[in-house]
């Protein structure tokens, strides 16, 4: 197959994916709730997806799960789009010219982006506005959603893997 | 580094960066945007699949049970073909119709539209969710959401084919009630503290108060937006708040509001906005 066809299969499979974690994210009484909260899926996608492609693709994905994470919270875009648009087009810079793009690598860098955007989550929607019992939400449903996301990007890590190394240019 | 500064992408990223800034300042400021409604509208039929798709209930069933009931269905379709032709729809539509029956009944004023819970976010702590109906079917903002049982919101946001509903556990409602034993009024409002366990509080109360545990707080009605007497839910603590020296009583609405998948909207009852009304005049 042609570099372009592989290409066009492989951002198919991401569509795809999307898709599918958004119905999985989003379905009324679908995903158990541990600890009082659910994981942010789409985030797993854009920041896994990211360590494999180049800025703009990175960018581009990183922006579609944000701006589906916005619009599924409130209606307009925002905390989200932004923030997982700017770390996407840095990690898909990173990927390629500073840094090895591997497990440990992603390990710490998820690690980070999970709790940076997380934490600034708590302190535009939760703190800044006023929300009662800020610390007793942290603890019930921030810190539950943190864990399981980053837990569940490691699958989804290995999926995105998979389908760079089927569909892409090898860079592990 | 350097490359990448003297490289396009730079460049695209910044003004992607840009627009994406401007995006959300005007989707903060402008209500049912073209952006929100553009999703709304792509992923209603997906949303729509998946949430009917989820109602199947398989939950504890075993391969060869759920192999045996798929065989009789097949038999019993290839049957009743004829006859079976939307029946399904019908009976769903029926049950759910069924629930508001009675208080159509009692309420002859309102005017429902039954709706069905489309998706709910995980990043709401307030177990907001969307609905699929929308000002098509003459939903707007402001609505009351009942469920079988009593209020369970409002309608925040509303485009063609879907509306957002703000729950009762939510900090942003602020709905007029009345303890129907004691006559003692407030204002529900939800808290982080209490939404986790399907309660809201009946906030505000006069230091003499006589609400106790048991008693049932309904919409006072007086403000037109909500109709008098909607159901709200059961006292089942008293609090005393010490940052704005008050009492509240902690509610538990009726419906597992966390849950509920069937809701009616009031589209229009006897003295909506009346007081509004009066106001502007």
């Amino acid at each position: 197959m042609s570099e372009k066809t592989t290409s066009f299969f492989r951002y198919l499979a991401y569509a795809m994916e999307i898709i599918l974690l958004y119905v999985l994210g989003t379905t009324p009484n679908l995903l158990p709730e541990i600890f009082g909260a659910k994981p942010t899926l789409l985030l797993c996608v854009a920041l896994t997806a990211a360590i494999f492609e180049r800025e703009i693709p990175a960018m581009v994905i990183g922006m579609i799960c944000g701006i589906l994470t916005d619009l599924g919270y409130s209606n307009g875009i925002g905390l989200f789009t932004i923030s997982l648009t700017v770390i996407c087009f840095i990690v898909g810079y990173a990927a390629n010219n500073l840094v090895v793009a591997k497990f440990t690598t992603f390990l710490l860098y998820a690690f980070i982006a999970v709790g940076g955007i997380f934490m600034l989550y708590f302190l535009v929607h939760i703190v800044w506005a006023g929300v009662d019992d800020c610390w007793g939400y942290f603890q019930r449903h921030l810190l539950s959603r943190m864990v399981q996301t980053y837990v569940l990007s490691i699958p989804i890590y290995f999926l995105n893997r998979f389908i760079y190394r089927t569909l892409g240019n090898e860079i592990n | 580094m350097k490359e990448l500064w003297e490289s396009g992408k730079i460049k695209i990223f910044l003004s992607v960066l840009l627009v994406l800034v401007m995006l959300t300042l005007f989707t903060r400021k402008v209500e049912n945007n073209v952006l929100s409604t553009s999703v709304n509208t792509l992923t209603y039929g997906l949303s729509k699949v998946s949430a009917a798709a989820k109602d199947r209930n398989t939950d504890g069933m075993s391969y060869d049970e759920l192999k045996d009931e798929y065989d009789a269905a097949v038999d019993a379709n290839r049957e009743l073909r004829a006859r079976l032709v939307d029946y399904y729809d019908v009976k769903e539509e029926n049950a759910r119709l069924w629930k508001f029956y009675e208080l159509k009944k009692e309420h002859k004023d309102y005017q429902f539209v039954p709706a069905t819970a489309l998706r709910r976010d995980s990043n709401d702590e307030f177990y907001s969710f969307t609905i699929d109906k929308g000002t098509a079917s003459d939903i707007t903002t402001g609505d009351p959401v009942m469920g079988e049982n009593g209020l369970i919101g409002y309608i925040s946001e509303a485009d063609v084919n879907t509306a957002k509903v703000v729950t009762i556990l939510s900090p942003q409602s602020g709905i007029g009630a009345i303890d129907k034993a004691s006559k003692d009024t407030g204002i529900i409002t939800g808290s982080a503290k209490f939404a986790d366990d399907n309660q809201t509080m009946f906030a505000k109360l006069k230091s003499e108060h006589k609400v106790k545990e048991g008693d049932i707080i309904t919409t006072t009605g007086v403000s037109g937006i909500y109709p008098k007497n909607l159901i709200i839910g059961e006292v089942k603590d008293i609090g005393y708040d010490t940052y704005d020296t008050s009492y509240y009583a902690i509610v538990e609405p009726y419906e597992d509001i966390r849950k509920i998948t069937d809701v009616a909207v009031i589209t229009d009852f006897e003295g909506e906005g009346e007081i509004l009304k009066r106001t502007s005049e």
